[in-house]
């Protein structure tokens, strides 16, 4: 990725990033609060219901208290000690007390809880209640079974006594839609009663203001829970796919005498301003993080213009000095460490040029030392011998001119010798000097390796020599090349001559061919003694030798071959485990139509 | 003690005497203000589309009139006819009409708008218009036609327009159906103007409202549910009518297999109806084993009305399976209600099960029916039509015959006999000569207000 996107990708990740981590974070904190809120609220609410709540207690145990301590209770009660009940005396008692009372519930009960009169079945005289706890005090939630079904009330008992039977006076308030309703609620919480009155009642039966609540099946969940494990609880209730009609829903169950649970009022909360909230905070979000990261953009635009031109200048400035332009300069207007950078880059580059000349200067004399050391080497073997000649021609001369004669003959024949031996060694600079040109055409490397080791075969095979064994590993899919065949027979001869006077104990020389993508590749090995690293650092050195009679030439005249080329030559070795010389050649298609050109045009 | 106060004495007792004689002799004028417990939402009597109560008997009775009523022994009275003759197979009738009978619009009363208002409510009988009589031809022979066309449904009235006229005491002044309906004496009615100036009734109002206006003095004359009746009896102006209103389970279905007919017999020995008259009704009607009150029928005591729940258990033990019957009454009648609870209770007890639902297909209703007419033999016909059963067959005219024509509708098990009702009404002390019938009919004509009273 370049480094302009980098930048620009960078920007644009930090916008969002913070953008996102702020709306996270305050959409966090406002559902945070917002559950505090809807705790306190609901707190607050189950407080006002409970204080509601008990202020109804407290007035229908009033108003029952009032009955049971009435005029018309207490003839009834007398009279009960004194005669079988008349149920038709009491027949509208219940009913027109209840009345006059406001209660929904009122029924007088013998001492052996016969109903003598009862407001809300006015037809249930003589029958007995089933009542748990009859003699309980206070106030208490009760399941009412009336004709049309069983319904929740709360209920209160009076025992008035005169005589020997008691007589009961049980009164009380229904607790439904009405009595739902009358809970005032603040904005956006809402009552439910659950009524748990049918065994097994499925789907359970919830009421709310305005009746039954035909689709509860979101509440059953908290209803099981709460019939489970009857307590205070709470739970999120999703009522559709609209998250805006989520409630938290608290339960507040009611019990009966025996402990059963009767139901339970649910407080639901709605999440309706949560999620309003919380959408205007993603929709907040969303506008500045677009915004931002369409501002990121722009700024990492610009930012990144005035950052990486000059790195990018830079970089165009390495690639040209990676090319050889060593004297590349780079020129940055701004007065930043970019400036610091590429005046230093600069510095750089005039520090390379010189220590290049400094290195070519230096290699130049050292190649001239080496090739004056050669030279002297090479000349000095020659000139002893032309020098004692002529000493003992002197000497013979000077002695007897009868054995100067034989001298003479044998004298001339050395001086001879050995002045051909000096016209050799200057022969061989002169060649190195001047190698010719490559003169380019399609060729099958495969073929000139083998005729190099069949040149090379006898040699290898020679009697009285340490065995050398051959192996050619030539890949038969080898694509051909465009190169000098005479000048590579010749670099590759070298190799093998070099190969074989590596291993004078013998060994196995290993000629392989193999395409390596576009280009040729060519390997010779040998097991011999191997180099050390220091050799290897100069194998290519011009005049550079390990041996006593080379030149240093051959090696040179090889990289130089292969650079000819544009192929490029390597060498692995470790002392004692021989050397492998690696040559890759290009295609080199170019050069066949060069070569053509320059046919056509007359320069070749 | 001196001669001198003998005068003053005599005057005195004089004034005594004048005060007590005006208080006891009838006062025109004033307003009676009544207020029913039931709603009449339309004042033609023939108008079948309207539940038959008593109020919707009586209060068109004030405004139109019939040609034959009956007095309390249930015998044809002369009304808007003055005689009537049939010939020997009591097909062919002839009835001669009241001469200057008006309607409220001040015609003439002529045998063709009786012709035209009978031929109404009797499409099937042939009537025709004669001089000064009305004959009407039957297709078999009818002995009580007479006591028929004293029932509400032969009233005489004149269609003007869509508004009904009739020859009544009364004129409607103004009419707001369901709710509220005041009349104004007619001064040509043909039996004498009658002492009120105008009624004024209120409808549908429940008894709570109907007391306190009472006791406020704001109605003079209220209807009193029968379950309320004891504490107004106590109160000491109650005025009670005969038992005049059936009360009974009918089934919608014959009897179909020997175990429903089992099953039915059990739910009739497990109602108490007994206590349901002497606690729920507070003895303000009658245990009823018949569907004629006794007191019409004089045989009612033949039929039983005595619970035997050991019986119905019995009954109801030799039922391989109980069927479970929905149980449907008038859920606007609050005593209905309670009756039909009592009643699911009873047969509760003799494990059978009886679910109140006012749905629109029940197997058994609980039914109101008012007494149509003092003549048992019209009134048990007219049973057998409110009932939707097969008319009774009467062999002859002889109370045997009754007997067994009835006997025989209650063989069929259809319907369950529970109790009799009586009409019961708060009449305030300023009201005097307040009357009711034996079918429980006011006879506000002859009803007047003390004057300064309200």
């Amino acid at each position: 990725m370049r480094f302009r996107r980098k930048i620009l990708a960078v920007f644009a990740l930090t916008v969002f990033v913070s953008v996102t981590a702020v709306a996270s974070l305050i959409s966090y904190f406002a559902r945070r609060n917002f559950e505090q809120v809807s705790e306190r609220r609901t707190a607050a609410l189950v407080f006002r219901f409970d204080h509601e709540f008990a202020q109804k207690e407290a007035s229908v145990l009033r108003r029952v208290e009032s009955i049971a301590q009435s005029e018309t209770v207490l003839r009834m009660a007398v009279a009960l000690n004194h005669a079988p009940p008349d149920y038709a005396a009491y027949f509208n008692e219940a009913k027109n007390i209840a009345e006059a009372k406001q209660l929904d519930f009122l029924e007088f009960l013998d001492d052996q809880y016969t109903i003598l009169s009862s407001a809300q079945w006015p037809a249930k005289f003589g029958y007995k209640a089933p009542l748990p706890g009859i003699d309980t005090q206070g106030v208490f939630f009760q399941r009412e079974d009336l004709p049309d079904g069983a319904v929740l009330g709360f209920c209160a008992m009076q025992k008035v006594t005169s005589g020997d039977k008691p007589l009961y006076v049980i009164g009380g308030q229904r607790i439904d839609r009405n009595f739902v309703a009358d809970l005032e609620m603040p904005s956006g919480m809402r009552a439910l009663l659950y009524e748990n009155l049918g065994p097994g009642a499925d789907p359970p039966h919830v009421i709310d203001p305005f009746g039954s609540v035909p689709e509860i099946a979101s509440l059953v969940p908290l209803i099981k829970q709460i019939q489970n494990d009857p307590r205070q609880n709470s739970g999120l209730v999703h009522w559709s796919s609209n998250a805006e009609d989520d409630e938290r829903v608290y339960a507040i169950p009611m019990f009966g005498l025996d402990r059963q649970l009767l139901g339970a009022l649910l407080l639901t909360d709605s999440l309706r301003p949560y999620v309003g909230l919380r959408r205007q905070i993603r929709s907040a979000a969303l506008l500045i993080g677009g915004a931002g990261i369409f501002l990121a953009v722009v700024l990492s635009g610009w930012a990144a213009s005035r950052v990486t031109r000059p790195v990018e200048q830079l970089a165009m400035a390495a690639h040209a000095v990676a090319a050889g332009n060593w004297d590349t300069q780079v020129t940055v207007g701004t007065r930043d460490e970019l400036a610091d950078l590429a005046e230093s880059f600069n510095q750089m580059t005039h520090k390379l040029l010189d220590s290049r000349e400094r290195l070519v200067q230096a290699e130049r004399v050292a190649a001239w030392r080496e090739l004056a050391r050669r030279l002297a080497h090479e000349l000095k073997n020659p000139l002893f011998p032309l020098q004692l000649t002529i000493e003992n021609l002197i000497r013979s001369h000077q002695q007897s001119l009868e054995q100067f004669d034989e001298m003479f003959r044998e004298s001339s024949s050395t001086l001879l010798a050995e002045i051909a031996n000096l016209k050799t060694i200057v022969a061989r600079f002169s060649e190195f000097s001047r190698m010719p040109q490559p003169q380019f055409q399609q060729v099958q490397l495969n073929e000139i390796v083998q005729d190099v080791a069949r040149l090379f075969h006898s040699q290898l095979t020679a009697p009285g020599r340490p065995p050398i064994q051959s192996k050619l590993e030539l890949d038969p899919l080898l694509e051909p090349i465009v190169a000098d065949p005479d000048l590579l027979h010749r670099a590759l001869s070298n190799l093998i001559l070099n190969a074989i006077e590596a291993m004078p104990t013998g060994g196995t020389l290993t000629l392989t061919t193999r395409q390596d993508g576009d280009r040729a590749g060519l390997e010779v090995s040998d097991t011999g003694t191997g180099l050390t690293p220091e050799e290897r650092a100069r194998l290519f050195t011009p005049y550079f030798t390990t041996k006593q009679d080379g030149t240093g030439l051959g090696l040179a005249i090889v990289q130089l071959v292969i650079s000819d080329h544009g192929g490029r030559i390597s060498v692995q070795s470790k002392p004692g485990k021989g050397t492998t010389f690696s040559i890759e050649l290009p295609r080199n298609a170019d050069k066949l139509k060069d070569n053509q050109v320059r046919a056509t045009s007359g320069l070749s | 003690m001196k001669l001198t106060g003998c005068p003053l004495i005599v005057l005195i007792s004089v004034l005594l005497a004048a005060a007590a004689a005006g208080a006891t002799r009838p006062h025109y004028g004033g307003t009676l203000h009544m207020q029913v417990g039931t709603r009449v939402d339309s004042l033609d009597a023939a108008d079948n589309n309207q539940p038959d109560v008593l109020s919707g008997r009586n209060i068109p009775a004030l405004i139109f009139g019939t040609l034959v009523a009956l007095n309390d022994q249930g015998q044809p009275q002369p009304a808007l006819a003055i005689s009537w003759r049939s010939d020997s197979g009591n097909q062919r009738w002839e009835f001669v009409l009241r001469p200057g009978v008006t309607f409220s619009d001040g015609t003439q009363m002529t045998p063709e708008a009786v012709t035209a208002s009978l031929r109404r409510a009797n499409p099937s009988w042939k009537i025709l218009p004669q001089e000064t009589e009305v004959v009407i031809q039957l297709g078999a022979p009818s002995p009580d036609l007479p006591a028929e066309l004293a029932l509400p449904r032969n009233m005489i009235l004149k269609l003007d327009g869509g508004k009904a006229l009739g020859t009544g005491p009364f004129v409607v002044s103004q009419w707001d159906p369901g709710k509220k309906l005041v009349l104004v004496a007619r001064d040509d009615y043909w039996g004498g103007r009658p002492f009120l100036d105008s009624v004024e009734i209120q409808m549908a109002k429940n008894f709570r409202d109907e007391t306190l206006s009472y006791d406020l003095g704001q109605s003079q004359v209220i209807q009193i549910p029968p379950e309320q009746a004891r504490h107004q009896r106590e109160a000491g102006e109650l005025r009670v009518s005969q038992p005049i209103e059936l009360v009974a389970l009918l089934f919608a279905d014959e009897v179909r297999s020997p175990e429903e007919a089992k099953q039915r017999q059990a739910l009739a020995l497990s109602i108490d109806r007994s206590l349901l008259n002497r606690v729920v009704l507070q003895s303000s009607g009658e245990a009823a084993g018949g569907l004629l009150p006794d007191w019409l029928s004089g045989y009612g005591f033949l039929f039983p009305e005595d619970a035997n729940l050991t019986r119905a258990q019995q009954l109801r033990a030799e039922l391989p399976k109980a069927t479970a019957w929905n149980l449907s009454f008038d859920a606007n009648d609050a005593l209905a209600r309670v009756l039909a609870e009592r009643i699911a209770l009873n047969a509760s007890d003799a494990g059978l099960r009886l679910q109140l639902n006012n749905q629109s297909t029940p197997d058994v209703r609980l039914v109101r029916i008012p007494l149509a007419s003092l003549d048992p033999y019209l009134a048990l016909t007219q049973i057998a039509n409110a009932l939707e059963l097969p008319p009774p067959r009467f062999l002859g005219t002889t109370i045997d015959d009754l007997y067994h024509a009835e006997n025989a509708m209650l063989q069929s098990q259809r319907v369950i006999p529970l109790l009799h009702l009586r009409t019961a009404w708060a009449v305030s002390k300023g009201v005097r000569d307040w009357e009711n019938a034996r079918d429980g009919s006011w006879r506000l004509p002859d009803v007047w207000l003390l004057p300064g009273k309200p």
